[in-house]
């Protein structure tokens, strides 16, 4: 079946329960299908744009209000948003960062925040991780100084992954916060997995920016995901331009240079909008989504030789597991070589896992329900015995 | 121009979006459970209503 020409409908979300690792917090929700529908035309959002003709001034649709719900529910002082957690970091990057600097992230960090680094001219610095995949205060502090050693100067900026992507690990912002504003440093929350999914209070983690992905947390189309500052931060970063045409005289009112004026004109916003209500809610069920996602871990580790590599017990719903000793032993001999795990998952009803992946691969079960959390363990359970693994 | 059918367009693409969200809460078998059939019968009869709107709105 086609939407158009040769793209086909998407029906996974339909037809499967679908556990790949990056997909999960985006699903839509009902609300913003609808909303999907009714505002897919380019500028939709611009009907009613009065002056000072910014998105975040528009009250219908109530844009404006929208931001300072952000804002409330993050407990920061200044939101907007943009398209994808990316270009948050991008704002930011761009303001703080300037060419040469060292800038701290960690060596859990997603490859777009070395992006935004080294576009804004910076060296990107990177804080270990410990033996057990996590990033300490310790370790942030020593690479702080090694920088400082190195540079001559300190980090105008520092990156944290509230949880980072490949672990699904959460790590302690706060504490890590404290220690680079020791330095003066301002910190980054990159809450791309957290954001949408599970509480975060901004003012508790104590950190100077919050950034979010609406497409990976927050129920929403793609790109989306916001970017929110602290008052002392937000005029910096958020600044007006002061471009004049010297041929027109020609001046542009309130647009935000980092924002390049508007950034989410159409369907992403609304659909951000449109989910938020059931996103505020669903963060305070956090704790029963981390028990599903124990749930399939209890069942994969039930398979002998297989291993947990994230923190075990759970705390996040995106694992990263290890079936070298368990199924990839089938793998081994099997006609489909490592492909005989997602083929059987598929003929489950299941989907997500890298096809061929039988050694060390990701899986995310946030927003599935209990019907589907059991199905998805015992066909893992299912496939293992089928193929003579022993199960506990 | 008739507001009401295009009223009636957009509530039974938005009761389809209810159904098409059920299809995806009960995959991959899509058994439903007494509350869900509940749901999906209400879903269809108001879908039918629309379109039966729009057919007459637009028939006329």
């Amino acid at each position: 079946m086609k939407c158009a020409l040769d793209i086909e409908v998407r029906e996974v979300e339909e037809l499967y329960i679908n556990i790949d690792p990056i997909q999960a917090g985006g699903r839509l929700t009902p609300a913003a299908m609808k909303s999907a529908i009714a505002y897919g035309d380019g500028y939709s959002v611009c009907d009613h744009c009065l002056s000072p003709f910014r998105l975040d001034y528009i009250r219908n649709p109530p844009i404006a209000q929208f931001h300072a719900d952000l804002a409330a529910w993050l407990r920061m002082d200044e939101v907007r948003v943009v398209p994808g957690a990316r270009r948050g970091f991008q704002a930011v990057a761009s303001t703080y960062v300037e060419k040469g600097d060292p800038v701290i992230l960690t060596s859990l960090a997603h490859y777009t925040e070395f992006m935004a680094i080294e576009e804004a001219g910076g060296v990107a610095r990177e804080i270990p991780k410990d033996e057990n995949n996590h990033i300490t205060p310790d370790a942030t502090a020593e690479k702080i100084e090694a920088v400082i050693r190195e540079f001559k100067r300190t980090p105008p900026l520092l990156f944290i992954d509230h949880v980072d992507y490949q672990y699904g690990n959460v790590h302690d912002v706060r504490a890590i916060a404290r220690v680079a504003h020791q330095y003066d440093i301002p910190v980054l929350l990159n809450g791309a997995y957290s954001v949408g999914i599970m509480p975060v209070d901004g003012k508790a983690l104590e950190v100077d920016f919050v950034v979010g992905s609406g497409h990976k947390s927050m129920a929403s189309p793609a790109p989306s995901g916001l970017v929110a500052a602290t008052a002392e931060h937000a005029e910096r970063v958020f600044r007006t331009t002061t471009a004049k045409g010297d041929v027109t005289g020609r001046t542009f009112g309130l647009k935000e240079v980092e924002m390049m004026g508007c950034t989410l004109m159409g369907v992403t916003v609304i659909g951000m909008m449109a989910s938020f209500p059931h996103v505020r809610e669903r963060v305070q069920r956090w704790d029963r989504e981390v028990a599903h996602s124990q749930t399939v871990v209890d069942a994969l580790l039930s398979i002998e030789g297989t291993r947990v590599l994230s923190d075990h017990p759970r705390q996040h719903t995106l694992t990263r597991i290890d079936t070298r000793n368990s199924l990839d032993k089938v793998a081994r001999t099997h006609k489909k070589r490592g492909y005989f795990l997602s083929r059987d998952l598929k003929t489950r009803g299941i989907v997500g896992v890298i096809p061929g992946s039988t050694k060390v691969w990701k899986f995310n079960t946030y927003g599935l329900t209990e019907k589907q959390i059991r199905h998805v363990a015992d066909s893992f359970v299912e496939i293992a015995r089928e193929y003579g693994l022993n199960v506990s | 121009m008739s507001k009401r059918a295009v009223e009636a367009i957009f509530q039974a693409l938005f009761v389809l979006s209810d159904l098409r969200s059920l299809m995806r809460e009960t995959a991959p078998q899509h058994e439903l459970d007494d509350e869900q059939k509940r749901r999906a019968a209400s879903y269809i009869e108001e879908a039918k209503d629309q379109i039966g709107i729009i057919e007459a709105e637009l028939m006329r």
